[in-house]
């Protein structure tokens, strides 16, 4: 049977475009599962109408199952739902005007249920994640290191890797290769191979740039709300 | 010039003490250490004491860091409820016994030293309570050295001493889905890196009751893995007698360490 | 017409296990009665457990109970084979077994038992020997477990220390064990094998708050330490909130089950 996964992510507030993904949604065949790959808030518009359709979908629509992204955490740390930390990777990278940009464009009543969001999903031998299994905000592209790859996929021991934060479409497989270990310790010495097993680490895009994934065949397509199809994804820089 | 690394001390004087001699006798004068001077064991102002007494270069370990910022370790360090609620005990004792002055020294380790490409650290360059196991995976090993801008990283932390190194790897990726119409691929080739690490003095959990420590010569690059037999007895009446919970004692005189470790290496604590 | 085996060993030979394969190769109803409750000095040092008789049960499910009984009526179950368990502490001579016959002969005359057969381990050539060991002057702890439930690492790492003497030198121990997930534990040991046995019971419990049935750790040994084997207990056993962490999804997923059907 044919199952298709829609990934979005990074809307920030834009009820507009998630109301076109979800009509193409509508017209495309076999799409089973939305994923909301977090960035649902942003500081650049109101976010309250984008958050209410997410919770309570209009009949017909394919229900969104949401996880937190950056901005969420960023939010939930400005008002205490992180312990002591607060959104000091935004007052870092964008000033204080950022934060309170922020705080403005969602209502508190949102609050509750941002966080009871998510760090992921794991579906079949698939990871989902805004960041990486390292750091929501974690930055991989095609040019990350492939060992960096690796490492993400073995914390959560899966095999594909969906993540958004980037915001960049890609699909990149770790095709093969190995590494020897030689190890001593008080019982003697020991030598083995580690071989790159076929995993794949794949960019979902953000805002209007969208993905679906065909659970059967791995194949991924990258879209663009509105638009054409994006028939390729990012090469190598 | 060698270079002794210890770690993993955990207030068992004894211990330490056997370990500090052996290396004197060889005439070592530059160590270094990876932190959990205390936690579990009997004496831990004695320990800090003689380690700021010799001037030994410290960095922090978990135990360290836990004593000052409040029991503060994610539950899942803990393998089980059991070893949790015998941790706690160990944590309250051992916070109750500290002087100021030993807290407030513990407090300023760094979390790392670095001596040009060699990197020390208590668990792994990404956190003081993640275990870098002999088998783990080894690209994530690499990985954490890569990170680290190492060529050797030294570490402790699991209480098994080993030397691992990393050689003749490559990777190659695929990217699909790409404008060309042909798939996108390239190579990547692997640096050769070294991970040691230096074992436990104070609890030591490779099957017998020695203590052990590395030696690191940086000018054959050889390292020796070091066993020290002490008097695991008097540590294990210094136990009894603190009033720290017997089994601990009876632990130690078995070669198990005091409580069991988390065994999932790749894991990470999110705090 | 029913007949009746009488089978005595010392602590852990084999009684238990020997006695589950004869009532499974019976082919009619099988009876248990284990004897702990004798006048005798000897047997007043075993602690009296349900832990056998719980694990029979549930290998055989229509086992009859005769504990407690004041008289085996026998007349309506012709077929029934009854098998009493007797632990003694010493070792077989001929002399020993005569004598134990003869202390307990009254006892079984009064529930109407004539046993047809007397197995002793350690004399009969058939009864497995390996297990026999002089049991003199044991100290036992009994600790009730009724309704509580183990943190699974907690109660491996605890077994580890018992059989490895970290309470005192255990010549024996069993026990059953509840598990969060609704299993029971038959866990067994002996000093003279070389690892315990762990068998899960059939029946499972349904994750609704604690379970009501036999739970309990029974040991023998010298210079055993009771009060820290119950504080370790207490250390490795899960609070309301933990149990329920662990039933909710069971529950739920019990409950999709139900609907699914």
């Amino acid at each position: 049977m044919i199952e298709r996964w829609a990934l979005v992510s990074g809307l920030k507030g834009d009820l507009e475009t998630y109301e076109v993904i979800q009509r193409e949604l509508k017209n495309t065949r076999a799409v089973k599962t939305l994923f909301v790959l977090g960035d649902m808030v942003g500081p650049e518009r109101n976010c309250d109408a984008l958050l209410n359709r997410l919770k309570n979908p209009i009949r017909g629509e394919l229900q969104p199952q949401c996880i937190y992204g950056w901005w969420e955490e960023q939010l939930l740390a400005e008002q205490g739902f992180r312990g002591e930390q607060k959104a000091d990777a935004l007052r870092l990278n964008q000033g204080e005007e950022a934060v309170t940009a922020l705080l403005d464009a969602v209502d508190p009543s949102h609050l509750k249920w941002l966080a009871s969001l998510q760090f992921g999903f794991i579906e079949l031998d698939c990871g989902l994640i805004h960041g990486s299994s390292a750091n929501v905000g974690d930055h991989l592209t095609p040019e990350t290191s492939p060992l960096i790859l690796l490492d993400r996929l073995t914390r959560l021991d899966v095999n594909r890797l969906f993540t958004a934060h980037s915001t960049k479409q890609f699909h990149l497989e770790l095709a093969g290769g190995e590494l020897n270990s030689q190890v001593k310790d008080l019982n003697g010495e020991r030598q083995y191979q580690q071989k790159v097993s076929k995993q794949s680490i794949i960019g979902i895009g953000a805002g209007p740039n969208y993905t679906i994934y065909d659970v059967g065949s791995d194949k991924t397509q990258f879209l663009s709300a509105g638009g054409q199809c994006n028939t390729s994804g990012n090469g190598f820089a | 010039m060698k270079n002794a690394v210890i770690s993993c001390l955990h207030a068992n004087l004894a211990a330490v003490k056997a370990v500090l001699n052996d290396i004197d006798q060889q005439g070592i004068d530059h160590i270094t250490c990876l932190g959990d001077l205390v936690g579990y064991g009997p004496q831990p102002n004695e320990v800090v004491e003689l380690i700021r007494k010799r001037a030994i270069d410290t960095c922090q370990g978990c135990w360290d860091e836990d004593i000052i910022e409040g029991l503060n370790a994610c539950e899942c360090s803990y393998p089980s409820q059991l070893a949790e609620k015998r941790g706690h005990l160990a944590h309250e004792w051992t916070a109750e016994q500290l002087t100021d002055e030993n807290k407030n020294f513990l407090a300023g380790l760094p979390t790392s030293i670095r001596r040009d490409r060699i990197l020390f650290v208590h668990g792994s360059p990404n956190s003081q309570h993640e275990y870098l196991l002999p088998d783990m995976n080894a690209f994530a090993a690499l990985e954490r050295v890569e990170k680290a801008g190492a060529d050797i990283l030294f570490c402790g932390h699991t209480h098994q001493p080993y030397v691992r190194e990393l050689k003749n790897g490559s990777i190659r990726v695929r990217l699909k889905n790409t404008s060309q119409n042909n798939a996108e691929e390239k190579e990547m080739n692997l640096p050769m890196r070294k991970i040691v690490n230096a074992g436990s003095v104070g609890e030591p959990r490779h099957g017998s009751t020695n203590a052990t420590y590395v030696i690191h010569d940086d000018i054959t690059e050889e390292i020796e893995i070091r066993e020290v037999t002490y008097d695991v007895n008097q540590t294990c009446t210094a136990i009894i007698e603190a009033g720290l919970p017997q089994i601990f004692a009876w632990r130690l005189s078995h070669g198990f360490e005091f409580a069991e470790q988390a065994e999932d290496a790749s894991h990470v604590c999110e705090r | 017409m029913s007949k009746a085996w009488l089978i005595s060993g010392s602590p852990g030979c084999g009684k238990t296990t020997w006695i589950l394969k004869a009532m499974k190769a019976h082919q009619g109803s099988c009876g248990y009665l284990r004897l702990t409750n004798s006048p005798t000095n000897e047997l007043a040092q075993l602690p009296q457990t349900e832990i056998d008789y719980t694990f029979l049960k549930d290998q055989i499910p229509h086992l009859q109970n005769l504990s407690g009984f004041h008289k085996v009526v026998t007349s309506q179950n012709d077929d029934l084979l009854v098998f009493i368990e007797l632990p003694v502490l010493q070792a077989h001579t001929d002399q020993s077994t005569f004598e134990i016959y003869s202390r307990i002969k009254n006892q079984l005359e009064s529930l109407g038992l004539y046993p047809e057969k007397h197995l002793h381990f350690g004399r009969e050539p058939e009864l497995p020997s390996q297990d026999i060991l002089e049991f003199t002057k044991l100290e036992s702890c009994s600790h009730e477990l009724l309704g509580k439930v183990w943190d699974p690492q907690s109660l491996n790492t605890f077994w580890f220390e018992l059989v490895n003497g970290a309470y005192g030198d255990v010549y024996r121990a069993k026990a059953l064990m509840n598990l969060p997930d609704g299993q029971s534990i038959f866990f067994n040991w002996i000093i003279s094998q070389e690892c315990s046995q762990f068998l899960p019971l059939r029946t499972i419990s349904p994750p609704n708050g604690r379970p009501e049935r036999t739970s309990e750790l029974v040991i023998q040994g010298i210079g055993l330490n009771c009060t820290r084997i119950q504080s370790t207990i207490d250390l490795c056993l899960l609070n309301n909130a933990i149990l329920e962490m662990h039933q909710l999804p069971l529950r739920d997923r019990h409950s999709e089950a139900i609907q699914a059907i």
